[in-house]
């Protein structure tokens, strides 16, 4: 036996215009849709702008600097950061941070875990001739002759979120800060 | 983790959703070069955010799946409720009806009565004259209504 088909009436259910032209048209709404597109287009300026300045990383904004007290460290980096996007962290050590001054001088410079795993440190420049963990971090020391002298650390945070760190010279306080990584 | 490749084809789904409808209805049949462009374009930008760079095999077919749910969400909202549908499609717009432009309208959806002319053309309208009613519908699409001829017996009549 052949299936039957479920029916309804017909019924003239489209609102008309002029009760002559069945159109449904809902002038009402429209009008509110074009007040909140005019509030949209805004909105995209507006982040638009913020992205230019660098509110969501990579501009002027999201450049941030901190230092030790005796500008040992000079830390320039970037406080906001976008996920999976490359950037530089770069230390300038002054000489207070070269012990033993001449051929025989060295860094060294204590990073949390965090600049590894969640801001996905991808290299560092130069290579440190000793790396050493512990402490929930990696001590890093680098052959120094004079000062200033500069090591950058490659950066490409895997996920979004706030990632705090921690750079610290033996003897000096450290360097706490935070970065925020946006999607 | 896999989480966030769901949640960003959703956000890629429904962002997109929203830049198509906020970007608005032209009039026309066919996409114009730079609708072309703009489908494209869109497209690729969006890929590479909702990809990133999981480029597995698994990673396509379940963010195709979610993108494929959220599709089907839209239209079970669509169909369940007027505001859903009113939100997602907009409603029909008059431009023209009994001799007079919706000025207003036409300003906002940024058409010209030439746009209403190259349809009424399509349709055997000779001139303005003729339509009795243009609307722009909810898909994007101008519809002419062209003005009733008098019925030769109503000349008679006379």
């Amino acid at each position: 036996m052949p299936a039957t088909p479920q029916t309804a009436l017909v019924q003239d259910s489209v609102p008309k215009v002029d009760d002559t032209l069945a159109v449904g048209e809902d002038l009402g709404f429209q009008r509110s849709w074009w007040r909140f597109e005019r509030f949209i287009w805004s909105l995209f300026l507006v982040i638009l702008i913020c992205d230019v300045l660098g509110l969501f990383g990579r501009g002027w904004l999201a450049k941030a600097r901190r230092a030790t007290p005796d500008n040992a460290l000079t830390l320039d980096y970037e406080h906001i950061e976008r996920a999976s996007t490359p950037s530089v962290m770069t230390l300038t050590f002054g000489p207070a941070a070269i012990q033993n001054p001449g051929p025989n001088g060295k860094i060294q410079v204590f990073v949390s875990n965090s600049i590894v795993k969640p801001l996905g440190a991808q290299r560092i420049s130069p290579q440190p001739s000793v790396s050493a963990v512990g402490g929930s971090g990696i001590t890093y020391t680098f052959a120094a002759t004079h000062a200033p002298a500069v090591v950058q650390i490659a950066l490409e945070p895997s996920f979004p979120g706030i990632h705090p760190f921690r750079i610290q010279l033996p003897k000096e306080p450290p360097i706490d800060a935070k970065v925020f990584v946006v999607p | 983790m896999a989480l966030f490749t769901i949640l960003r084809a959703v956000f890629g789904y429904l962002f997109l959703v929203l830049i198509v409808r906020i970007v608005g209805r032209r009039p026309g049949k066919q996409l114009t070069p730079f609708e072309f462009l703009l489908v494209f374009y869109l497209g690729g930008l969006t890929l590479t955010g909702m990809v990133g760079q999981e480029v597995s095999l698994t990673n396509a077919v379940c963010q195709i799946l979610t993108v494929a749910l959220c599709h089907y969400a839209l239209a079970w909202l669509r169909y369940h409720f007027d505001w859903a549908a009113q939100l997602l499609d907009g409603s029909p717009l008059v431009l023209l009806h009994q001799g007079s432009w919706r000025s207003d309208t036409l300003r906002h959806m940024h058409i010209q009565d030439d746009d209403v002319m190259d349809m009424a053309r399509g349709q055997g309208v000779k001139d303005l004259a003729g339509i009795r009613a243009a609307v722009l519908e909810s898909f994007g699409e101008i519809t002419v209504l062209p003005a009733e001829q008098q019925k030769p017996s109503d000349d008679a009549a006379r």
